[in-house]
């Protein structure tokens, strides 16, 4: 927890401030940084952050300074928990309580490197020394990310030392509101929530629609399934959204701002709280900032879990304390949001890409990305990928370089079948896709969108009708209810879908899904509804056949949905060892011991167990 | 004034006027189930969806709550203007196939049933559309009800579904629904608003029994400095038709007012 008591009276101060935090810092410090973001807590990283403090402590030597602290997300998540030793920045993965006093020993006060626990290529054999040797990240562009896993999120010190709030004392002592709107503009910074709209055209409206008080709001309610992009940056680096947002304040004009999160993100809640008051604290956040007049500060609304209130408008009511349901955006809340004024609301990436334009100019964040897209995009890669975790990469990255390169490929080595982005509302691309260009409009092209960032990866066991199902039936469950076509028709749609996958499909449904989904597109009253039926869109636009084949033959091609297929046993994989007869459920398994066993078709009832016990794969899915 | 060109038939508008608005003083039908003048346009039944022109795309919204900001051109018999609104009604008609009002609305748009099975439960017939809930809060300020539960588990409830502490029993909630869902039930003592199980104090006629009113909506229309219901019947706290049956009885009898007295 940050203890500092320098107010900032000017930008000056700032300045000062920084290069004594500095100046004070002796590079011969060693230093141990854990990951203790939400992945790597989950697989025990606070057991060996005690560990590492209490070896700390216990150390006797005083020629020696070693400091261990926490850091945000890596990004890495797949290998966590993480710890990087400095100096030397060497990198290890999977560590375990009982690891420490080896990393202790060895490297932070031997300096020498423990190899077990290092990277170890798959492909190529080398072992990775650093985190940059590590195809995962070498391939990655890290700008809002670039805090990550490097600073202690909870010391408001570490991020002034890396530069942070610059950005913020360049806006209040040489811009006027006026050329930070030009200077977004002329980013090409678009909306990383989603709907992809021009931040610095946002933020002109905003500007320009009269009314008092003005509000500047931070949509932190991530709520796709897999998706951890927001979580991770509020997480590690609390402050660069909190800047983003301060500036976002000077430019139209506002005094109070919100960030709402998700209730069920406790770390982000906590990190963004010491955050603010820490900002508060030093004249950043507050009256009179960096005393340059202008005044603005933060409020945190924790959402109650409710998808829907990711919608601005749902999100502005939630706010308001009544219903979080959405409205009609044919005024738009930057003229009539929150409480009726003008209220500017960005994602919470968005923000934070915010004070890396101001700081280091509109031409250097343009020049990264496509034509129409520009700077990075975070993603999380998850699903059936060899390293799930957070990434972020140019736009204009291809599919198969986020997901060959940097995932490392399929799980199991299996074939890739299609990958998902944009979330539940999103869509799934097909393999011939791999080449293209993620950016926000060959995304939307191809029927899928870019969302606020998912990206699960599909293997070629995966099922897209079961796929769809999941998704129509996430969303049924996290419709608000409120309009005609979303609530009924989405349940109409995942009623065709479970009928599908469970061989009761008829002709005709294909076309009805469509029609429904068309229906929804052009009937629902929010972006939720609108959209909720791309993954069936999608997924009937590049897998129509396997929706066929599911309906005309009652077979699932990619053998997922029960019963849609049949068990055999492998005559020559068998051994005769017994035990998958003995487990099935319904004596379907019959065979003499030592003798290859058969399946009575008749008496089986698709339950698999025979399959997930028998330790020779002697039972196949045809 | 802006001009809004309806199906090719130019109208004369305000500005901030709805497209419904304008439709309907132009004699141009739109079918609608949550909207009502009264209340502010919810927008949550999609049923009175028109086409607009978007310079280039047309664009479907909703007519209730589109405002005119300019001029306008509006579709309202585009093919895919009518295919959206029977679509809609077709999911309505599988929730509630029962419903006589939607069965009516859906004859008077040339909707004949369903292709939907009935997968979704309605209470009572119940589409869900909030005028119930706005009227409550928006006109008689009591906000008793409100959205309950998320997609096909919405309802409208009061908190905790339980019986409302807030209402006052006036029975506007019954008036504006469009499909019959929300009744008004007399018991003895007590007037009931169902599904909401709320119950209020409820007086009856002087003479004849009849009921007459909440006592607690009697009680907020006088606080709204109205003339109270008892005002309103002379001060004789009973019914009209008692009140005529009464004053019949002055003007016959000879002695008391005369009919002069009473024009004045």
């Amino acid at each position: 927890m940050s203890t500092v008591d320098t107010r900032l009276e000017s930008a000056d101060d700032l300045q000062q401030y920084r290069k004594q935090l500095l100046a004070e810092r002796d590079e011969t410090t060693r230093r141990v940084r854990v990951c203790l973001g939400t992945g790597c807590t989950a697989k025990g990283a606070l057991g060996v952050m005690e560990s590492f403090n209490r070896a700390a402590e216990e150390l006797g030597d005083d020629s020696v300074l070693v400091e261990s602290k926490c850091t945000g997300c890596h990004g890495f998540c797949e290998r966590g928990p993480i710890v990087v030793v400095d100096p030397g920045n060497i990198f290890y993965q999977n560590v375990k309580q009982e690891d420490v006093p080896d990393i202790w020993r060895e490297s932070v006060i031997g300096g020498r490197v423990v190899e077990r626990l290092q990277y170890k290529d798959e492909k190529s054999g080398k072992t990775a020394a650093t985190s940059d040797e590590i195809p995962f990240y070498s391939a990655q562009h890290r700008i809002v990310l670039n805090h990550n896993g490097v600073i202690d999120p909870t010391r408001i010190e570490e991020y002034l030392a890396v530069g942070g709030y610059a950005g913020l004392a360049k806006t209040l002592s040489s811009m006027d509101p006026e050329q930070v709107i030009e200077e977004i503009t002329a980013s090409g910074l678009r909306g990383r929530g989603g709907g992809g709209f021009l931040t610095g055209r946002k933020w002109r409206s905003a500007r320009n629609a009269p009314g008092e008080p003005r509000y500047v709001i931070a949509n932190g309610d991530e709520g796709d399934p897999g998706a951890f992009m927001d979580r991770s940056l509020m997480e590690g680096s609390p402050h660069s959204v909190i800047e983003g947002m301060i500036i976002g304040a000077y430019a139209i004009g506002s005094s109070q701002g919100y960030i709402y999160v998700r209730n069920e993100y406790p770390m982000a809640v906590k990190h963004l709280n010491i955050a603010l008051e820490a900002a508060r604290g030093m004249g950043l956040l507050g009256d009179d900032i960096l005393g340059s007049g202008f005044s603005f500060d933060i409020r945190i609304n924790r959402g109650g879990g409710a998808f829907v209130c990711g919608e601005s408008t749902a999100l502005m009511a939630s706010l308001e304390g009544r219903v979080g349901e959405p409205r009609a955006k044919y005024i738009h809340t930057v003229e009539s949001g929150l409480n009726g004024k003008p209220s500017l609301l960005n994602n919470v990436e968005t923000w934070a890409n915010v004070p890396q334009i101001i700081l280091n100019g509109a031409d250097w964040f343009a020049s990264l990305g496509t034509e129409r897209s520009k700077g990075t995009k975070v993603f999380s890669l998850v699903g059936k990928v060899k390293n799930t975790g957070l990434v972020e990469v140019p736009m204009g990255m291809t599919l198969r370089q986020i997901i060959f390169d940097i995932g490392g490929g399929i799980r199991g080595d299996k074939a890739f079948k299609a990958v998902q982005t944009g979330g539940p509302s999103g869509g799934c691309i097909p393999a011939t896709f791999l080449d293209e260009p993620v950016d926000f409009d060959r995304l939307t092209e191809l029927g899928s969108m870019m969302g606020s960032g998912g990206m699960i990866v599909m293997d070629e066991d995966t099922c897209m009708v079961n796929v769809a199902k999941y998704f129509l039936g996430f969303l049924k469950e996290e419709s608000c209810g409120k309009c005609t076509p979303c609530r009924e028709g989405v349940a109409q749609m995942l009623h065709i879908l479970d009928n599908i996958t469970k061989g009761k499909g008829r002709q005709g449904d294909i076309e009805r899904l469509e029609a429904l989904g068309t229906l929804l597109e052009d009937t629902a009253l929010c972006a939720l509804g609108k959209t909720a039926a791309y993954p069936v869109l999608s997924t009937l636009r590049y897998f129509r056949e396997e929706y066929e084949t599911h309906i005309s033959q009652q077979y699932c091609p990619a053998k997922e949905c029960p019963g849609l297929f049949k068990y055999e046993i492998n005559g020559e994989a068998c051994t005769g060892c017994r035990l998958c007869a003995k487990k099935c459920p319904v004596d379907a398994i019959s065979g003499e011991k030592k003798k290859p066993h058969t399946i009575d078709q008749e008496k089986c009832t698709n339950c698999g167990t025979c399959f997930d016990v028998c330790a020779f794969s002697a039972v196949t899915k045809v | 004034m802006p001009t809004v060109t309806i199906d090719d038939k130019p109208c004369v508008a305000e500005l901030g006027e709805t497209i419904l608005q304008v439709a309907r003083r132009n004699g141009i039908w739109i079918p609608t189930l949550c909207y009502h003048p009264a209340v502010e346009p919810y927008a949550s039944c999609r049923i009175c969806v028109v086409e607009i022109d978007r310079g280039g795309w047309w664009q479907v919204v909703t007519s209730c709550n589109y405002p005119i900001r300019g001029d306008l051109t509006v579709r309202v018999e585009s093919e895919r203007a009518v295919r959206a609104r029977r679509g809609v009604m077709e999911l309505l008609l599988a929730r509630c196939p029962e419903s006589a009002e939607l069965r009516e609305l859906a004859g008077r748009m040339g909707v004949e049933g369903t292709p939907h099975p009935h997968v979704t439960e309605a209470q009572r017939n119940c589409i869900l559309c909030g005028l119930c809930v706005q009227v409550c809060e928006e006109t008689i300020g009591a906000a008793a009800i409100s959205p309950a539960g998320r997609g096909v588990e919405r309802s409208v409830a009061a908190p905790f579904r339980l019986a409302s502490e807030d209402c006052i029993g006036c029975g506007a909630c019954a008036a504006v629904c469009p499909v019959g869902t929300i009744v008004v039930r007399m018991h003895e003592n007590e007037v009931e608003i169902s599904p909401f199980k709320s119950r209020v104090k409820l007086r009856r006629c002087a003479d004849c029994g009849t009921p007459l009113a909440s006592e607690l909506a009697i009680k907020a229309l006088s606080a709204r400095g109205g003339p109270t219901v008892t005002e309103m019947l002379d001060g004789e706290d009973c019914c009209s038709r008692c009140k005529r049956r009464k004053l019949a009885q002055e003007l016959t009898s000879g002695h008391g007012r005369s009919p002069a007295d009473l024009i004045a």
